[in-house]
């Protein structure tokens, strides 16, 4: 699947100096295509994670079109986006992101099972594993160290095998061990399941492992 | 593990690590399930409840002879018939009479009454001493009690006077020596009968004769040919008993009764009535606060062997029925065609029917108020709980839940505290107006099997409907916004 956004853009209204709104992206076209990792990277508050939000469908842009494919995912109702959203991608958010009543594995199987589809029990381990997560399955995220947690958020969506993975700074709390492998994870996921992972990121390492790197200022995508 | 036993489980876990706060919302929803299926079960039961409360405010319905008709204790009992058995509280035959206490010259109202129905129909009646037991004794209302200084214990000598009516007079005192009688009975088929007999100097009959042409000839008719027959009646003392007294004609035994009613009643007709007089024990001291504290009580056999007549002027029925059946009671006895009439008690009927309506109106309103508030106390709970799932709620729906799931969730959570809370409000409930029931009304209600699906339906009807706003805020989480990082 291609994600492809036509001139998206995202404005907020707030006072800013001399103006009454503030552009958080300034319209952007871009495409991501299977079989690549593409890193977007650039100072705190460049817009970054709202591009990502906008072509995750977590936010609808005040301009401009996501496109999957043929699907233009904001002319989408709820129910339909969310299906949608649920079997393409996958989602690393920032920050903590566990439901606190289910253990690891549970946490890792909950995008499928909120649809009830075959639980990909085999690809979770498998991601446990090689980041070095799998003796955790059966904990509780409370008993989990920052770190983990990261990890954990991480095979979640890699264990989906989405079509494209939107990860925002995934790397952010990871030792640099941890953040090689992560890293490379990424990298196998694009170049050997042929699928996209689009990666908000400052660190500098994940350039070394892009297909593709991206840099934004100001909100607007200039390489 | 399927969907939905991971959406249970969900919400289990939910309620489970919101101990605190989920029980606030189902004691909320418990304590309003319970006062309603509590007021619910008093509201049902209250008519029945209230019906017997209110017959200590006393009779409710007046039983009157028809115009131009006398009421016997007989009557009374066929009249009775048109009201069931279980509503009637009890029934005052009263007969009042003027008496006369010669020794102090004074004269008062008596009433002749049946003192069982009394404590039936007038619950409120206060007696010093007791009410009497036995004939040739009496109730004194107060004021003739202070008046003519008796107490418990002293004796009374009341003198009945006969006025015109000689058809009050005792039988045994009608013997009329030397008279010609001549009377008139209901015979075979509706025709009459009329004897006309002579007495001697010991008021015993001398010679009878018969006109019974109204009667079929091969029976009744064949009276005045057997001699055998007529000859039994000579020489006896009037009133006499059929079957006793004399035997019937076999073949004709109405019209022979018609000729022993007819020289009864002739004997009644001729006999000048006589004064009696009887000296009564005061047995009690009668406080009503009312009018009946003038009067003297004696029992209905006093009544009957002073004045001759068991005729009764009026009866109190106390009735423990609604106004509306109460009404439809009065029209079948007035309407069944016997000599009876029947009134209401205005007063006291609508008395009742205004503090039923109150009664109801303040359940009702009740009612509403705890809804109101168990509406409020869960809606609160509810909107705190997603409060604190903000970030939850945010990371499920970036994981790709739909609003509509998110929207389930909650609502299946709110179903669930008012499905316990229903269980729990209709056996609560029901111990509740079981408490009131015993401690108001002092009687037990029975349950009511519909209360239970009542109650869960009910609870769990106002613990969605206090879903909906914090749903709504719920669903309005932005996961893009929440997700933002710590």
């Amino acid at each position: 699947m291609t994600v492809k956004a036509e001139g998206v853009s995202r404005r907020y209204f707030r006072k800013t100096g001399t103006a009454n709104y503030f552009d958080a992206v300034q319209p952007v076209s871009l495409e991501i295509a299977p079989g690549g990792m593409t890193v977007l990277t650039g100072r705190s508050g460049s817009g970054k994670t709202t591009l990502l939000n906008m072509l995750s469908g977590l936010l609808v842009p005040t301009g401009g079109k996501v496109w999957y494919d043929d699907t233009d995912l904001y002319a989408l109702d709820d129910r339909a986006l969310s299906r949608l959203r649920s079997e393409r991608t996958g989602v690393v958010p920032q920050g903590r992101s566990a439901v606190d009543t289910l253990t690891v594995l549970e946490n890792i199987l909950l995008p499928a099972r909120l649809y009830q589809r075959e639980l990909p029990v085999e690809a979770a381990v498998r991601w446990m594993e090689k980041l070095g997560i799998a003796p955790l399955r059966d904990a509780r995220p409370a008993e989990l160290s920052g770190g983990e947690l990261r990890r954990m958020a991480i095979v979640r969506a890699l264990a989906q095998a989405p079509d494209v993975l939107f990860a925002d700074e995934p790397t952010g709390d990871l030792d640099d061990e941890n953040t090689r492998l992560v890293l490379s994870a990424f990298r196998d996921f694009a170049h050997e399941e042929k699928k996209a992972v689009f990666m908000v990121t400052h660190e500098n390492d994940a350039l070394l492992y892009a297909d593709r790197v991206l840099r934004m200022d100001h909100g607007q995508v200039t390489s | 593990m399927t969907k939905r036993k991971m959406f249970l489980r969900m919400i289990t876990a939910s309620l489970l690590r919101r101990r605190s706060r989920m029980l606030i919302a189902l004691l909320s929803i418990g304590i309003g399930a319970t006062i309603l299926a509590g007021l619910v079960t008093i509201y049902v039961d209250v008519p029945r409840q209230m019906g017997a409360q209110f017959r200590s405010y006393g009779a409710n319905m007046l039983i009157l002879p028809r115009e131009g008709e006398t009421l016997t204790r007989a009557d009374l009992d066929e009249t009775l018939q048109a009201i069931p058995r279980e509503e009637l509280v009890g029934a005052a035959p009263y007969r009042y009479v003027r008496l006369d206490m010669t020794s102090r010259q004074q004269s008062f109202t008596a009433a002749g009454t049946d003192f069982a129905g009394v404590t039936q129909t007038s619950p409120y009646f206060s007696v010093e001493g007791a009410y009497p037991a036995q004939t040739r004794e009496l109730l004194v209302g107060k004021e003739i009690a202070e008046t003519i200084g008796v107490k418990v214990g002293s004796t009374m000598e009341l003198t009945w006077q006969p006025t015109a009516a000689a058809s009050e007079l005792s039988p045994e005192e009608s013997r009329v020596p030397g008279a010609s009688l001549s009377g008139s009975a209901e015979g075979f088929g509706g025709g009459m009968v009329y004897v006309t007999a002579a007495l001697n100097e010991d008021a015993a009959i001398d010679s009878l004769t018969v006109d019974v042409s109204t009667q079929t000839a091969e029976y009744g008719g064949r009276i005045p040919e057997d001699e055998t027959f007529l000859a039994q009646f000579t020489g006896k003392t009037l009133p006499l008993t059929l079957g006793e007294d004399v035997d019937a004609l076999s073949g004709a035994t109405v019209t022979s009764g018609a000729i022993v009613d007819a020289l009864n009643r002739a004997v009644q007709a001729a006999a000048p009535a006589k004064p009696r007089t009887v000296i009564f024990t005061v047995t009690g001291i009668l406080t009503t606060g009312g009018e009946e504290e003038g009067y003297v009580f004696l029992s209905l056999q006093d009544m009957e062997s002073m004045t001759g007549s068991d005729r009764l002027d009026v009866v109190e029925l106390s009735v423990s029925a609604g106004a509306d059946q109460l009404q439809t009671y009065a029209d079948a006895v007035t309407g069944s065609g016997g000599k009876a009439q029947a009134r209401l008690v205005k007063r006291v009927t609508r008395s009742e029917a205004s503090v039923l309506e109150k009664l109801t109106a303040l359940v009702f309103l009740v009612t509403l108020v705890v809804l109101l508030l168990t509406m409020i106390c869960v809606s609160t709970t509810m909107m705190a709980v997603v409060s604190e799932r903000r970030r939850e709620i945010g990371l499920r729906k970036a994981l790709g839940a739909s609003d509509s799931s998110i929207r389930a969730e909650f609502l299946g959570e709110g179903l669930f505290l008012g499905l316990l809370g229903g269980v729990m409000g209709a056996v609560l409930g029901f111990v509740f107006a079981q408490a009131v029931s015993v401690n108001v009304f002092g009687s037990s209600i029975t349950f009511q099997p519909l209360l239970l699906p009542a109650a869960i339906l009910v609870s769990m009807a106002i613990a969605a409907l206090s879903c909906l706003l914090p749903i709504r805020r719920a669903v309005a989480i932005d996961p893009a916004l929440v997700l933002k990082g710590e």
